[in-house]
């Protein structure tokens, strides 16, 4: 008698294809579409390899652009990943990837290294990873031992951890006055137009390990929901799978922001949004983020880029507005 | 050969102790209910039985083996844990909750076989909540959702059930549903049942076995008619009670005096 | 008498001889493009004379149009508006925030650059990318001159920029004769954030000017753009208050209502509170002399009336 597939496997491997036939389209898009102009038929033919690509146009779609169009596939995934482990962590649904101080951290660390004159990568990128880090470890500290378990500890003290970095924030922006303002802003606004080959692919050695380990651990996530009795009993190790949530995802986050500043909404709203549609699991949920993530980022930068006349819109305002009414919609039918 | 063997178990939440010196032993393939007053330490003593929490001091042995020598799954294969409620924010739909109960027995990524979908089969029919598989969490009943509570735990194949409180909010018909199916998991399956209750006369029609706690201390533990006399209820709760036999067997029945019916302090009303 | 004028006339050949080979070296070197250093002390790869050139700050773009080079400009950034012909070229983003697509788009042979204020890292993806840049970096007016020339003689319009400069240093010679004359130096306050009240330190053009001018800085010191209190602005009791502003009179008018009810400070007793445009005073460009003559009227009017 042939077994029939397991289940979930099925379910993984028929919503992994439709995401896929979604995020190739749209990375597609993104090639095409961009400040100097849209162009569908250069980017096939360069795509083909047919080499009848002009060598300015060659450059901006494969220097310029294909970095770019890879970043906001990585944040995206990243963002929401992080934003669905720390609801599951949480138990809460109102958290998201900056929750526990890390977007207080890295932002501080990011304004140090622009005021110390630093450039983008490696300087102020390294300075930020380190800020956060710092958070990290604060957050650790304040909930260590048994407390950590305790979701609601491990929340409050992320929460005013965030709002100290708040107010250091807005003090060292209030004693700027010349042009590094203006760096700050947009590093605080979240900035995908630094992507360049070599440091993306960093990025990407970094990340792929972390979304590896969070998949291996979605099976435990769906057990922490359940509860910490019932997942203690049921075999898990909740302190060490606590901690390997708590600090890969911090570490994947951290990463993230400190290369591109902090864009806001996806690690709130794609986990939601999967979670509709797709129900709890996370041995779904989590691939699900990352291809589905990637693919709203790199649709709504694609976007951010292509709407504004006068250069850019911020990528931040795009996601917000764009998932902010598709989610409410989602809701109502949902209630209903 | 004891399920459960407990010497002089210590434990407090910080400086408040809560457990003082427990030894006891729980037979193998009974009906133990541990009753007591709000505080006497009931739930504690529980979750050091699972190793949710951990004794400052004492010794405990599963089926004769320390509790130290089980790993995470083995423990988790031998003694599962029914709670009051579970947080539903989230929610899972029933079978999928049930089929969580699979965990100790499955790899890390928890994928289900064949075996896993008929052992979950089995527990939701025994139970009674097949018709219930694919609704959410959120949209059943009080006793809809401890049935699913205990399925799960059965999932786990274990020999020993611990429940916390599992009738508290239930109305009449699931309390006694719940109770019988207990009682049904001890003869057909020969699992040790432990329980916390704090509904006395419920205690009185099933178990085999008492443990009446108060302050983290052992008043009394044996059968029915040794713990549940007048004096040592009255004495553990601290108010006027009424015991009388049950007419359903030889089993003592206990009812509250409110205060309208104190004739006279002196004269006590006993006809059992 | 004849070993003499022998010496002479061989020394007069060997002069004129230096001076040919010299201009015909530097021509020929120049054609042939060779190492150029940009105002940072970095190596430009430049192999030809540029004929398309993209602006990446407003000032560079004013002083392309000073030097008769704006046929050469293809791209600007989006706060290019002096001269007014400048708005009609296409934008790359603005000078804090560079669009890198539209710069690649319009194949530059030279990117021109600003150290303060272009982010660092789009200099080097440029060059990456295969265009070079030249980096300015002008702190004060001496520099600003430096730069009309460097630019000039990248662009090829050496003769113009000479022309410029000397026009420039004209001005600022007579300026400095002018205020020579001036007997002390009027308290000056210049404010250049409406709310909150910021003026300017030590370190920047304007406190230059007003220095060249022979006026007093009352906000020099370390901090380039501090900021004030109302109290603070009042206990200074400056004599000049000027006011730049990148919006429109009505904004004007109400500031300075707002100061006129502080009629114990002599700017206001004497009714000499200014507005003035901030683009005069705070690019790198031929206009600070513009701004730096306009400064003079509004400090030490006495002196011009007098030089008349």
């Amino acid at each position: 008698m042939k077994t029939p597939m397991p289940f979930v496997w099925k379910r993984l491997l028929t919503i992994s294809c439709l995401l896929i036939c979604l995020l190739l389209p749209v990375m597609f898009l993104g090639l095409c579409a961009g400040s100097s102009g849209t162009q569908f038929t250069a980017v096939y033919d360069a795509l083909t390899g047919s080499g009848k690509t002009d060598s300015m146009l060659h450059d901006i779609i494969w220097r310029i652009r294909f970095p770019r169009v890879m970043l906001a596939l990585l944040v995206g995934s990243t963002l929401s990943l992080g934003g669905l482990v720390f609801q599951a962590l949480l138990r809460n649904p109102l958290a998201e990837p900056y929750i526990l101080g890390i977007s207080g951290g890295s932002a501080i660390g990011a304004i140090i290294g622009i005021l110390a004159g630093l450039s983008r990568f490696p300087g102020v990128s390294l300075i930020a990873f380190a800020g956060s880090i710092s958070t990290l470890l604060v957050i650790l500290f304040v909930t260590s031992g048994q407390s950590m378990v305790k979701k609601d500890i491990l929340l409050l003290s992320g929460v005013m951890v965030n709002a100290f970095c708040s107010a250091v924030i807005m003090f060292l922006v209030s004693i700027t006055q010349d042009t590094r303002l203006h760096s700050i802003i947009f590093w605080l606004m979240g900035d995908l137009s630094i992507a360049e080959t070599g440091q993306v692919w960093i990025l990407l050695l970094m990340l792929f390990p972390c979304f590896i380990l969070l998949f291996l651990l979605s099976h435990p996530m769906n057990l922490l929901l359940l509860g910490r009795e019932i997942a203690q009993t049921t075999g898990i190790n909740i302190m060490g799978v606590t901690m390997a949530l708590l600090i890969t995802t911090s570490f994947m986050v951290s990463a993230t922001v400190s290369y591109c500043g902090l864009i806001g909404f996806v690690g709130l709203v794609v986990p939601h949004f999967l979670r509709l549609l797709l129900g709890p699991d996370h041995r779904i949920l989590v691939p699900a983020c990352v291809l589905g993530g990637g693919a709203y980022l790199v649709l709504c930068d694609m976007l951010a880029r292509v709407l504004p006349e006068q250069g850019e819109m911020p990528v931040g305002i795009i996601t917000a507005m764009v998932g902010a009414p598709i989610f409410i919609y989602l809701l109502k039918r949902s209630k209903a | 050969m004891a399920a459960i063997d407990i010497h002089n178990i210590v434990h407090s939440y910080g400086h408040r102790p809560v457990l003082e010196d427990i030894s006891l032993s729980i037979p193998i393939g009974s009906f133990f209910i541990i009753i007591g007053p709000n505080g006497s330490g009931k739930t504690t003593l529980m979750k050091t039985i699972s190793r949710i929490e951990t004794p400052q001091n004492g010794r405990i042995k599963i089926l004769e083996r320390p509790i130290q020598s089980y790993t995470r799954k083995h423990l988790a294969k031998t003694i599962s844990w029914v709670p009051q409620t579970i947080p539903i924010d989230f929610p899972f739909t029933v079978m999928e909750v049930i089929l969580m109960g699979r965990a100790p027995h499955q790899g890390i990524l928890g994928i289900e076989n064949q075996h896993d979908f008929k052992i979950v089969k089995d527990a939701m029919k025994f139970v009674g909540v097949e018709h219930l598989a694919e609704r959410k969490m959120d949209q059943l009943s009080g006793g809809e959702r401890q049935r699913v509570y205990i399925a799960k735990a059965l999932c786990q194949e274990p020999k020993i059930l611990l429940l916390d409180e599992p009738t508290a909010s239930l109305d009449l018909a699931h309390q006694v549903r719940i109770m019988d199916l207990m009682e049904r998991l001890k003869t057909e399956k020969g699992v040790t049942i432990v329980m916390v209750s704090h509904d006395v006369n419920l205690a009185a029609l099933y178990a085999d076995h008492l443990l009446l706690l108060k302050d983290g201390k052992i008043v009394k533990t044996g059968s029915s008619d040794q713990v549940l006399t007048c004096r040592t209820l009255e004495d553990t709760y601290g108010c006027k009670l009424l015991i009388d036999k049950n007419p359903l067997g030889e089993l003592p029945r206990i009812g509250l005096v409110p205060d309208k019916f104190k004739v006279n302090e002196k004269k006590d009303v006993k006809l059992f | 008498m004849q070993r003499p004028k022998s010496k002479l006339k061989f020394g007069y050949l060997s002069a004129i001889s230096f001076v040919i080979v010299g201009f015909v070296l530097s021509v020929a070197v120049q054609s042939h493009g060779k190492d150029i250093f940009d105002q940072l002390g970095r190596t430009v790869k430049l192999t030809l004379p540029p004929q398309r050139i993209v602006s990446l700050a407003p000032s560079i773009t004013e002083i392309i149009f000073a030097l008769g080079r704006q046929h050469l400009l293809k791209g600007v950034t989006r706060f290019s508006d002096h001269p007014w012909e400048a708005k009609k070229l296409p934008k790359v983003g603005s000078y804090v925030h560079l669009d890198l697509e539209r710069i690649v788009a319009l194949k530059p042979d030279i990117c021109i650059a600003i150290k303060d204020g272009n982010p660092k890292e789009i200099i080097g993806r440029l060059e990456s990318l295969g265009i070079p840049v030249y980096v300015i970096n002008p702190l004060n007016v001496v520099a600003v001159i430096k730069t009309i020339q460097d630019i000039g003689r990248l662009l090829g319009a050496g003769e113009k920029a000479h022309h410029l400069v000397q026009n420039m240093h004209l001005r600022l010679e007579r300026v400095k004769s002018t205020v020579s004359k001036a007997a002390f130096r009027p308290r000056v306050f210049f404010q250049i954030g409406i709310s909150p009240i910021v003026s300017v330190g030590t370190d920047t053009f304007i406190h230059e000017l007003i220095v060249l001018v022979g006026g007093k800085n009352l906000a020099e010191g370390p901090v380039p753009y501090p900021r004030f209190s109302r109290e603070q602005v009042l206990g200074l009791s400056p004599e000049v208050l000027i006011i730049t502003s990148m919006t429109r009179n009505a904004i004007f008018e109400k500031v300075k209502a707002d100061w006129g009810r502080w009629n114990n400070m002599p700017a206001v007793k004497n009714g000499r509170i200014f507005m003035v445009d901030s683009n005069l005073f705070d690019r790198p460009t031929p206009r600070l002399i513009d701004g730096l003559e306009l400064l003079v009227k509004l400090i030490h009017p006495a002196l011009l009336r007098e030089s008349r």
